[in-house]
């Protein structure tokens, strides 16, 4: 066997191993080539054996390059040959991903949940702590502590329910605010709380009441607290909620417990304080009422009116919720109609 | 209260000011506008005209042929059903081809063989108010035949306010007009009270008024005036009552309406004929009801008085309820000559308690309601006889009569200018705020730095040096306060309150349970087969509720979850997966304070839930409080089997940490679900979250991470069917093996390679000991010491 007669022997391998069209025909090339007993070029190693000198250099440099060019071509083609095989398994594992997903089962917030926890974190960014209260309370705390002694007729707007049974007089708060009451008698100033909770009104239910609701109340006392940092303070909170670009009007009011009072609108979303049938012309939409706290009612917690001063407010999350999320009746809120929670 | 704009601009100058303008400024100072309504709309097809005669039609039991006459000098006919005309009445005419302002156009119609030339109207048809009693009259001289309605009836505005409850000075024109001329820095003038020269017999010759109860009534007066003429009253007054939604009752009564809702100040007019006595002396007394008095008020109705109530009685007899109603044989009526007009201050919470004990409410207790001055009563005496007096002619007899007496204006009130503007935020000079209370009718010295402030004496919200702030920061405009942040001097005050809850919820919404959130009120008469933690609790009423549905207070959150269950169903749900966070209420011992537990629960029902379904949805449930527990608790949490009113009878656990019950989980009773008409099975848990689970959750912790290889040996045991495997579980963790880092059950296992009355458990132990590489030999160690123990506890023998 001379060095072109291996050249030739390679040749004709590299073809049939690239006419190999799988791993045992490409195995059977190999063999019939490269294997030590019988393998054709593998017999040229036998020859080597034979010849001596110049011959023998230029017949090992031929066999050395054959069996490299082959066996590089085996390696290769197995490599080719094992990768169309994944490309063939692979193909058949296709999946139709167009194909209609059944959801992830997982649980959804309520909305009303989800704005009064919004409303708590955009406190507590400015420094308030979120404080909870008893939802049973005493005329004091809901009424008298609020500068609203039996018979005002502020008391008109807070049908209240009483408890039976009791002496006590025991009633469903009316509003969040006896939680003002008792922060302050329970501790010094500063105050800086907000109290998320239910809170409880003789209405009927109709598409903008229901008997309970939630309510958040917030109060800042300290030194040095003025109506401009109440309007700061809205202001911001109020973009939070609304988006920075709706407009916030305060205006005058009255509450017992708060001199000044101001309640807090938001433009209209629909039509920007020009006034639509969505806002019955008014083009604004009312969501708060605050103010000053009072000084008597500080005087009454102990809290010494000529040094400190704040402000406090309370907002409705249902009604921010209905107006942010287009709900059109706040008893659905309470319905828990799977398919209006799922929207969140 | 409803306001006209042209009523407001006769007593402050609104040049310039459009309605849009005007509501915007009544709203930002406190007067909030509601809605803004067009009055007498469209009225420029409309004529006077003449009736110049009128019979009955032939044939026609209710209606007239009217000759009716308008520029032209021939008169027309025109048929017409108002029982009110009169020969030279001026009456608005729609002739034919007329569009009236509700759209409908008249025409020439054939009525009883009587071609009418179109209609005569009444106030309800031109959309001047409610009123369908007659056409609408003009006595000669108020217009003329053929004149344009429009002339007589310019195009208003009415404005509909919420007046503050503290504010009764503004149920009046003149109390927003005031507002509004302070908010437009223009004077204020309001109408025309200067007094009228008296004529006749002195009054007091024959009335005398007397107050028995001065803390109820702190002035009462009294004046008469004779001949009042048999005409309305003038077209002004009639035309600025509809405007605001009133009826016009006659002259009399048209007129008390007036000053009313002109200057504030309630009035009541009696027939002075009527309550004076044969001799024609009448003694008015202001005095409490007394047992058994009954009053025939001028509704018809005869009603109870009470001792609590003020009465005003004419010679011993209840003429009227104070500040409500008058009596029926007491009233002024069409045919009066002789008035005694009352104007008198009474006591708010006596009006009230009346008015609510009566059900009765009046344009004038709901004024009274509201802290109205004394100082207003002269002025509703005065503006009173003055129209009267230029309208119609009739002077007052000589003489008022008083009882009482006003009380001395209000103290000034002192602030200094800093303080003001320390509380707005705002430098506000001295001027700019005695500026702004000037505006207001207040009359305000300087002295030094202070300002001492009078205020208006008809307004009773005004004590405090604070209410001057707020007086000051809305007269000159909440928008020119900068918009700051109150500095925070103290760092917050630790975790609010709610973390736990958030924690809570945000495993549960990971688990697949929705959010939901019930009333805290339920109707105590329905079944109740589901009372989870609040069971035996017996619920709090409430004492005045609004229906029986919603007169307890809730003792747990199942039954509102449930309810929500059965409202999902009705609506198609398949399976309806809810958790809620929230207070109940359960009675306590002492002061009948309800406790306010926090609880927990959840509920997941499957309308087409089979037992097995059940069991797979009930031990994912169980998952969900194990994590619960596992994340928010200080301690483990186990389940002990119980038996809970409800709950399923071999389904059903307890939750349990440290010794205490927080809570129960299981599948509901079949028969529980049935009986609410929840079709399938439900699994349900109610946990006790206060005094269980920490605030902010169970803190972190960190370990040291071992570098050896695990080594990890599975252990397959047979033990007897009623062997618990959470008792074996634990009991393995209880061996204090230092190199058993877990135990995690494969597989439990019945079947047929299993002799009956046996199942079998099979355990993968991982073991690791951090400082060498476990052997093979001493993992099969490891494990037989386990498969020990599991034979002690559980009876476990190695399969």
């Amino acid at each position: 066997m001379t060095g072109d007669d291996l050249q030739a022997l390679a040749a004709t391998a590299l073809e049939e191993i690239a006419g190999a069209a799988d791993p045992d025909q490409l195995e059977e090339v190999r063999r019939r080539y490269l294997a030590r007993h019988g393998g054709s070029i593998a017999a040229a190693a036998d020859r080597l054996a034979e010849v001596r000198g110049e011959e023998r250099a230029a017949l090992g440099r031929a066999f050395n390059a054959a069996k490299r060019a082959v066996t590089e071509a085996l390696e290769q083609r197995e490599a080719e040959l094992q990768a169309s095989l994944w490309d063939r398994e692979l193909a058949e594992e296709r999946m139709d991903l167009s194909h209609p997903l059944h959801p992830l089962q997982r649980g959804h917030q309520h909305p009303v949940a989800r704005t009064v926890r919004e409303i708590e974190d955009i406190f507590t960014g400015l420094g308030y702590t979120a404080v909870a209260g008893p939802e049973i309370e005493d005329d004091l705390h809901n009424f008298q502590l609020l500068n609203m002694p039996e018979e005002h007729p502020a008391r008109d707007g807070h049908d209240t329910f009483y408890l039976g049974g009791s002496a006590q007089g025991w009633l469903y708060r009316t509003h969040t605010s006896p939680m003002q009451i008792r922060t302050m008698l329970a501790g010094k100033p500063p105050f800086r709380i907000i109290v998320p909770g239910k809170v409880a009104r003789r209405d009927n239910p109709d598409p903008t009441h229901n008997p309970v609701f939630h309510q958040v109340e917030g109060l800042c006392v300290d030194e040095g607290v003025t109506v401009a940092d109440l309007k700061g303070t809205l202001e911001y909170v109020l973009g939070q909620l609304f988006g920075q670009d709706r407009r916030v009007r305060l205006r005058a009011s009255f509450f017992p417990y708060t001199e000044p009072s101001l309640e807090a609108d938001v433009a209209c979303g629909i039509c920007a304080g020009e006034g639509c049938r969505s806002c019955l012309n008014k083009g604004w939409i009312e969501i708060l009422g605050s103010g000053m706290v009072h000084p008597s009612v500080l005087a009454a917690v102990g809290v010494d009116p000529a040094r400190y001063s704040g402000f406090a407010f309370g907002m409705g999350p249902d009604r921010i919720t209905a107006l942010r999320y287009g709900i059109r009746d706040v008893r659905e809120l309470y319905e828990n109609d799977l398919r209006l929670l799922e929207g969140f | 209260m409803r306001v006209s704009h042209e009523w407001l601009g006769s007593m402050v100058d609104l040049e310039g000011v459009s309605p849009k303008e005007v509501e915007r400024l009544l709203t930002i100072s406190g007067t909030e506008v509601e809605r803004v309504t067009r009055f007498a709309a469209g009225l420029e097809p409309l004529v006077l005209g003449e009736v110049v005669e009128f019979k009955r039609l032939d044939g026609s039991d209710h209606l007239f042929l009217a000759q009716v006459r308008g520029s032209e000098p021939e008169p027309v006919e025109v048929v017409c059903g108002a029982p009110n005309l009169f020969v030279g009445a001026l009456v608005p005419w729609a002739r034919p081809g007329t569009r009236l302002p509700s759209g409908l156009e008249i025409g020439r119609r054939r009525i009883r063989g009587v071609q009418s030339e179109g209609m005569l109207c009444a106030p309800d048809e031109l959309g001047l108010g409610a009123d369908h009693d007659g056409v609408f009259t003009l006595r000669p001289g108020e217009g003329e035949p053929g004149q344009p309605l429009r002339e007589l009836f310019p195009e208003d505005t009415v404005y509909e306010l919420e007046i503050l409850s503290n504010r009764g000075d503004c149920l009046s024109h003149l109390g927003v007009a005031t507002e509004l001329a302070a908010m437009l820095d223009r004077p204020v003038h309001p109408g025309d009270m200067t007094p009228v020269d008296a004529t006749g017999e002195p009054i007091a010759q024959s009335v005398e008024v007397r107050i028995a109860v001065r803390e109820l009534c702190p002035i009462y007066t009294a004046c008469a005036f004779t001949a009042i003429p048999q005409l309305p009253a003038p077209l002004e007054v009639r035309r600025r009552l509809m405007a605001v939604g009133q009826r016009s009752l006659g002259v009399v009564v048209d007129l008390a309406n007036y000053v009313m809702l002109d200057v504030g100040q309630p009035l009541h007019t009696f027939d002075l004929d009527r309550i004076q006595g044969e001799d024609g002396r009448v003694v008015i007394e202001v005095r409490p009801g007394r047992q058994r008095e009954t009053m025939l008020g001028l509704d018809q109705q005869e009603r109870s008085l009470a001792p609590s109530d003020l009465v005003i009685a004419a010679n011993g007899k209840a003429a009227a309820i104070a500040g409500l109603l008058g009596s029926w044989d007491s009233s002024v009526t069409p045919k009066t000559t002789q008035l005694l007009l009352e104007s008198a201050n009474f006591q708010w919470t006596s009006i009230r308690g009346t008015s609510r004990r009566l059900g009765l409410r009046t344009e004038a207790s709901a004024r009274f309601e509201r802290f109205l001055s004394p100082h207003l009563v002269p002025m509703g005496t005065r503006r009173f006889a003055r129209l009267l007096h230029d309208h119609l002619g009739v002077s007052p007899r000589p003489g008022l009569l008083t009882a009482g007496e006003l009380p001395p204006p209000a103290e000034p009130i002192r602030i200094s200018a800093s303080r003001i503007s320390a509380l707005l935020g705002m430098e506000v000079t001295a001027g700019e705020s005695r500026s702004a209370l000037e505006r207001l009718g207040f009359t305000v010295a300087l002295e030094g730095e202070d300002l001492v402030a009078s205020p208006p004496t008809v307004r009773t919200d005004l004590s405090q040096p604070v209410d001057l702030v707020e007086e000051v920061g809305r007269i000159i405009g909440y928008d020119r306060l900068p918009a700051t942040l109150p500095a925070l001097r103290r760092p917050p005050a630790g975790p609010s309150a709610n973390a736990t809850q958030r924690l809570a919820g945000e495993i549960l919404m990971g688990a697949g349970y929705t959010e939901a959130i019930t009333l805290s009120l339920f109707d105590p008469g329905r079944p109740r087969p589901v009372s989870g933690l609040g069971d035996g609790v017996e619920a709090q009423r409430i004492a005045n509720p609004l229906s029986g549905a919603l007169e307890g207070l809730r003792v747990s959150l199942l039954p509102g979850l449930l309810g929500s269950c059965q409202l999902n169903q009705a609506r198609g749900a398949e399976r309806t997966r809810l958790f809620e966070q929230g207070r109940v209420f359960w009675t306590s011992g002492k002061d009948g304070r309800p406790q306010e537990p926090e609880l927990l629960a959840a509920v997941d029902q499957g309308v087409d839930f089979q037992a097995s379904d059940s069991a797979a949805a009930l031990r994912h449930l169980l998952r969900v409080c194990q994590a619960l527990g596992d994340r928010l608790s200080a301690d483990s949490t186990k389940f002990m089997a119980a038996v809970r009113p409800g709950f399923h009878p071999v389904r059903c656990a307890e939750v349990v940490s440290r010794g205490e019950v927080r809570g129960v989980v299981g599948e509901l009773d079949p028969r529980s679900c049935a009986a609410l008409g929840l079709r399938g099975r439900v699994v349900a848990c109610e946990l006790r979250v206060d005094g269980w689970l920490l605030p902010g959750g169970r803190p972190g912790s960190g370990r040291e991470l071992a570098q050896t290889p695990p080594l990890i040996m599975d252990l397959a045991v047979s033990v007897p069917e009623e062997a618990p495997l959470g008792e074996a579980v634990a009991a393995v963790g209880g061996i204090g093996l230092a190199e058993l880092e877990a135990v995690r059950v494969l597989d439990e296992y019945r079947g047929a390679q299993l002799a009956n009355g046996l199942k079998g458990w099979t355990f993968r132990l991982v073991f690791r000991d951090p400082n060498r590489t476990l052997t093979s030999q001493q993992g099969v160690d490891l494990r037989d010491r386990v498969a020990r123990v599991l034979a002690d506890v559980s009876g476990a023998r190695v399969r």
